[in-house]
């Protein structure tokens, strides 16, 4: 392999990893706290959608990726009210979300759209930063990515520093594994994890604006694929730590990006067996774990004093 | 002499001026149902179609012709053999999301063996009993896979059989990609991904031979395995141990009772009916494996699954709904141009009132 | 000593006083007619058996749960707090019966959860934990993991936790349950030091040493209810008791009785009234080298050695976590360990399944009832007989009228009281509970070993001197008994002989006699003798 096709595979690693590593940090905190999303698949979605014809309505990628953003809070608020308030399944309740989202949004298209149009969107802006842009051959390649990547990366290391070293940051954590602790030290369990599932909404809907208005500048119907499973694979691949998360989101990214550069290479591997792999390496990854010790101890349980 | 039903014998009970007696397990679910069915209605009249028009499509769809009635019929025994799998599993507290990809690989086990297995001219109905045989051992393998993994490593069965469900619907899109699989010869550049249509000996016998209403043997297949799966669950030890290990594995096991092989039957189980249920949509319906086969179907079985609240009734119950309400829909997209989306929008909904109702049922319940 | 009814002398202006508060849960009353007044710089005990009501009352006062009737005042004003917010807000702290501690945080951040906003300054918690540690005699790493400290730590943490806030009443819900006897004493230590420092303690116990030693008033309660009170508890401790119990102390069962601490401890061991058994020794339970590391390679028993004959109950002391669940754990066949063997005869019982250890004999009644002996959503019959289910079983099918046949034989035999054989496990009390799952375990067709993990653990009087019945009648047929208990007493009175752990080794052995309990006491504590 050629440094430049070396290059060309990292940036498309990087690029197609960036709604898996938004969404994942963001569902990353909100299992810290002790609540299971597979609701992120539907808010993907929904951000697609919603970025998407905002952008296309109104001609402004920044628009539409706030309509994005806009959209899955009202989507996100209502898996907190599942989660914690009726103490739903939090699996069952994720899931028909996604059956909804994946109703609602192809209707809506089919309506605005008609059946088989592919309107060509307006997208958000790449950007090259300095000195990293301007290292010879990989520079470009590499580093020049929607500039939400690097809005992305800023937040996940915010993230961090919140998780370490500020009264949230513990507060979160101790949500999850001693939910008691967090109740009887005076603060409330229901509104740090109400905060964490509407964050980890947030974080799903830059993911989803990233797929649509980001990527490929376009809506297709269900077009996240089972990418909301896979952030939430990377999530427990990762041991529930930001590095661990961030890590099998580039994993991921780097098996769905061998698709287009093994048929560029000249490889002849099935294509069928190309999109399978990142779920395949998922698969794996979570079923190589030993173990439930590093979950959050109340992964999943509604909290009752 | 008391009874140990699952439901406390004193779960308060309306009794409706009918002399009914409805309980919030039964009334919640059409409740739901009858909520989400307003909201599709109120969709349609926002999109602009004329709601008595789109009506007569629906109903046209499901009720209007003989064939509409068996083909629904049909896909009602799909959805139900997926939920009884859903309602098996989910009696050991497993919750088996992975309908799509059982379906998937019993598709292609049934095709494998219907083209390639050389049964076509088997006596005695092996030629497509053999098939249906591939389709329930690959589906239960598949299911075995997400137990073995959550026994040998603690990984959550929804997470794997979710992930199973991709692996096994592109490993379907392989299968029919691939001309050394299972793609039909290729003729010319032209010739679609698919495989060639199974012998007509390996097809599901029709019960009236009649096609005009093609209702094959899988409804009285499905009523059999209705009957085994409620007996199984309410009057064998069988039961009662899947019982004991969904509300206490730590307990059960000390007790004899073998956490691994309770998960990896449940689990299994669930897969061989997920399988037979693909096995019965080709042989009994498409006749050929193409992409796009499971078309849905397995979550569709999950939401019947989940709408139950475990009984076999409840899954038969929300089968046909969901098998007529298709065939319905489908109608209603081509007929009065209202979108088969919208019947997934109203499956989301119920599964989403449900989820949020379960609060209420338990405290009415205890009440 | 004032029985409920009379007017309590007025010393000081209460800082807390309750009256005629009244909680219920569903059909059940919890409280009922509560009246009480914590003074200032008093230590106030709450005595009362299980489910008399005292956490209930503990939780009421810390704004967990809000009364259904009555009325609360605190410092002279109305209150009524919305949650525990408001509760440490006023100034009220409590020391919960089960921790509430984050494992894989630091003590430091346990104790700043919910205390600041924003960054968080742990070099200055730190520096406030070491004056604390100084004042009240609480050394704590502040840096340390919780999950690296023991129990005795882990409860400090708890107290830090509440005393850093400086509140004006701290209430103690159970807090001497899991210590050492050093350590309970350096805690009425504390005590001390807080209420002399002008605030008001409330601790909640069902142990009559600590409130001779500490209390200034007692509140005893029983079946929700106030059943006295009394200004000089040391003087009247034996009233006292018998409010507690409703009975009269003599009729108690021995072991009971010395459990309370009511009576002297005197070792009644098994076959004292028949004495004259021939006492050939025949081994039944041999352990040999048993040895278990965790999965981070932790060693959490060591090398433990130990025959148990026939017809003899060994005793297993030791403050709770030092190897005793993983040894009764590894017996049952729930877990299996790194090194070492166990027999059963000649049988040998090393890392088999519980269904082949339950089949060799062993009877199990496993130290979480909840968690490992039973399953709370099934029936009573079913639980009886869940190990059994094969004998109740034809062609596959569940043979259910026959199962609740034999399973209502049992319920006479052992006395256990519920609506049914049909009815739910949960609704059943722990000491019922208790008592299903020893008749289980105690019925084995073949038993020739018991192992029994803190079977009292929760029960009433009554239940106890059932549950001590049934099993040494059990050692009297022949059974060998290992009985797991981190009450010395109750392994005072009731076994042959003692072995002690400390951190996963036998520290030492001796008979049960009740004059060696410093010694047995020491080695807990992890002195060799």
């Amino acid at each position: 392999m050629t440094w430049e096709l070396f290059a060309v595979f990292l940036g498309s690693s990087i690029r197609l990893a960036t709604p898996l590593l938004l969404a994942g940090i963001g569902e990353m905190v909100s299992e810290r706290a002790g609540v299971l999303n597979m609701s992120i698949e539907g808010m993907m979605l929904t951000a697609a959608f919603a970025a998407a014809v905002g952008s296309w309505a109104t001609g402004d990628p920044m628009l539409g990726l706030l309509i994005g953003i806009i959209a899955v809070q009202p989507i996100a608020l209502l898996q907190a009210v599942l989660s914690n308030t009726l103490r739903a399944n939090q699996i069952v309740s994720g899931i028909g979300i996604n059956i909804l989202v994946l109703g609602a949004t192809t209707l809506a298209y089919r309506e605005i759209f008609g059946a088989r149009s592919r309107a060509e969107i307006p997208g958000l802006a790449k950007i090259k930063p300095p000195l990293l842009g301007d290292i010879p051959v990989i520079g470009s390649a590499v580093f020049e990515q929607v500039w939400l990547l690097y809005a992305g990366i800023a937040l996940i290391v915010a993230t961090a520093l919140v998780l370490r070293y500020t009264s949230i940051g513990i507060a979160i954590q101790a949500a999850g594994a001693e939910p008691k602790a967090v109740d009887k030290s005076g603060l409330s369990v229901t509104r740090i994890r109400y905060g964490c599932v509407l964050f980890a909404g947030f974080m799903a809907s830059l993911s989803g604006a990233f797929l649509s208005i980001g990527d490929i500048h376009t809506f297709t119907e269900g077009m996240t694929r089972g990418a909301g499973y896979l952030a939430i694979a990377s999530v427990i691949f990762g041991k529930w730590r930001i590095g661990g998360t961030v890590f099998a989101s580039l994993l991921f990214g780097a098996a769905t990006a061998l698709q287009f550069q093994l048929p560029a290479l000249g490889i002849a591997v099935p294509n069928a067996l190309l999109i399978m792999l990142p779920y395949l390496l998922a698969l794996l990854a979570v079923g190589g774990l030993v173990g439930r010790q590093l979950a959050p101890a109340t992964l999943g349980e509604p909290y009752r004093r | 002499m008391t009874t140990t039903d699952q439901q406390p014998s004193s779960a308060a009970k309306l009794t409706s001026k009918f002399g009914f007696a409805a309980r919030p397990a039964l009334l919640v679910p059409v409740l739901a149902v009858a909520f989400a069915a307003l909201v599709g209605l109120a969709l349609i009249a926002a999109i602009g179609v004329s709601v008595p028009n789109a009506l007569a499509a629906f109903i046209d769809g499901t009720l209007g012709s003989p064939y509409a009635i068996a083909a629904s019929i049909n896909r009602s025994t799909v959805f139900a053999l997926v939920g009884f799998g859903f309602v098996l599993a989910n009696r050991a507290n497993l919750t088996n999301v992975g309908g799509e990809g059982q379906i998937a690989v019993g598709g292609i086990a049934a095709t494998a063996v219907a083209l390639y297995g050389h049964v076509d001219g088997l006596p005695l109905g092996l030629a497509f009993i053999l098939p249906m045989l591939a389709a329930i051992i690959a589906g239960a393998l598949w299911g075995a896979l997400a137990a073995v993994l959550k026994v040998k490593s603690g990984t959550n069965e929804v997470i794997s059989t979710l992930l199973l469900s991709f692996i096994g619907v592109w490993l379907l899109y392989w299968c029919v990609q691939s001309p050394a699989l299972l793609r039909k010869p290729m003729t010319s550049s032209a010739t679609l991904p698919e495989s060639l249509e199974i012998p007509d000996e390996t097809k599901l016998p029709l019960l009236t031979g009649d096609y005009s209403f093609p209702l094959h043997i899988g409804l009285p297949l499905t009523i059999i395995l209705a009957i085994v799966v409620a007996v199984l669950l309410s009057k064998t030890v069988l039961g009662l141990r899947l019982r004991a290990v969904g509300l206490n594995p730590v307990a059960s096991n000390r007790a004899g009772i073998s956490y691994t092989r309770t998960v990896i039957f449940a689990l299994a189980m669930a897969g061989a009916l997920g399988g037979l249920a693909g096995a019965l949509m080709l042989q009994g319906e498409q006749y050929t494996l193409k992409d796009g086969f499971s078309s849905g179907y397995g979550f569709d079985g999950l939401v019947a699954g989940l709408l139950s609240r475990g009984s076999v009734t409840g899954v038969i119950a929300a089968s046909l709904l969901f098998g007529f309400m298709r065939s319905g829909g489908i109608n209603m997209e081509m007929v009065a141009a209202v979108p088969t989306a919208l019947v997934v929008v109203i499956q989301g909904l119920i599964v989403i009132t449900l989820a949020g109702a379960t609060l209420f049922i338990e405290r009415w319940e205890r009440k | 000593m004032n029985m409920a009814s009379a007017p309590a002398e007025i010393v000081a202006e209460p800082l807390l006083s309750l009256s005629a508060i009244t909680k219920r849960f569903g059909n059940f009353t919890a409280l009922s007619d509560v009246s009480l007044d914590i003074r200032p710089g008093e230590i106030h005990c709450i005595l009362g058996e299980n489910g008399a009501g005292k956490s209930t009352l503990c939780n009421l006062i810390f704004g967990v749960h809000r009364p259904d009737g009555g009325s609360m005042r605190y410092r002279g004003a109305s209150f009524q707090p919305s949650g525990p917010a408001d509760s440490l807000a006023q100034g009220i702290a409590m020391v919960h019966q089960h921790f509430s501690l984050v494992p894989d945080m630091s003590v430091v951040d346990n104790v700043l959860l919910g205390r600041q906003r924003g960054l968080l300054n742990r070099a200055e918690c730190a520096r406030q934990l070491e004056k604390l540690a100084v004042d009240y005699g609480l050394p704590l790493d502040p840096f340390a993991k919780i999950e690296d400290l023991s129990v005795g730590e882990r409860q400090r943490v708890e107290i830090v936790k509440c005393l850093i806030r400086d509140p004006s009443l701290f209430v103690l819900d159970e807090p001497t349950a899991v210590l050492l006897p050093d350590e309970i004493a350096a805690l009425l230590d504390v005590c001390h030091r807080v209420a002399s420092s002008g605030r008001a303690v409330v601790l909640v116990t069902h142990k009559l040493a600590e409130i001779k030693k500490i209390a200034d008033r007692v509140t005893v309660l029983r079946g929700g209810r106030v059943v006295a009170t009394s200004d000089k508890p040391a003087a009247e401790i034996d009233a006292l008791v018998r409010a507690m119990i409703q009975g009269n102390v003599d009729t108690l069962d021995q072991s009971a009785a010395s459990i309370l601490g009511l009576e002297p401890v005197k070792h009644i061991g098994h076959g004292t009234e028949n004495d004259n058994t021939p006492k050939t020794k025949v081994e039944a339970l041999q352990i040999d080298g048993l040895t278990v590391r965790d999965y981070q390679g932790v060693t959490r028993l060591d090398n433990f050695t130990l025959t148990v004959d026939r017809g003899e109950i060994v005793g297993v002391a030791g403050v709770e976590g030092n190897g005793q669940s993983e040894l009764t754990a590894v017996l049952a066949g729930m877990m299996t360990p790194s090194e070492g063997k166990i027999y059963l005869g000649d049988i040998n019982l090393t890392a088999k399944s519980p269904k082949e250890i339950t089949a060799a004999g062993v009877g199990i009644v496993p130290e979480d009832r909840h968690a490992v002996g039973c399953v709370t959503g099934m029936s009573l019959a079913e639980n009886i007989y869940l190990n059994r289910l094969d004998e109740f079983t034809r062609f596959g099918f569940l043979q259910r009228s026959a199962l609740e046949r034999e399973a209502a034989a049992l319920m006479q035999r052992f006395d256990v009281r519920a609506r049914g054989p049909g009815a739910l496990f949960s609704s059943l009390s722990g000491g019922n509970q208790q008592k299903a799952v020893l008749a289980r375990e105690i019925t084995l067709p073949n038993l020739t070993c018991l192992v029994a993990a803190q079977p009292t653990r929760g029960l009433d009087v009554g239940a106890v001197a059932a549950v001590y019945s049934h099993i040494r009648a059990a050692c009297e047929r022949g059974v060998a008994i290992l009985l797991v208990s981190s009450e010395l007493d109750e392994l005072l009175t009731v076994a042959d002989r003692i072995v002690v752990l400390y951190r996963g080794r036998i520290m030492g052995s001796c008979v049960a006699d009740p004059d060696r309990r410093e010694a047995i006491g020491a080695m807990m504590a992890g002195q060799p003798q």
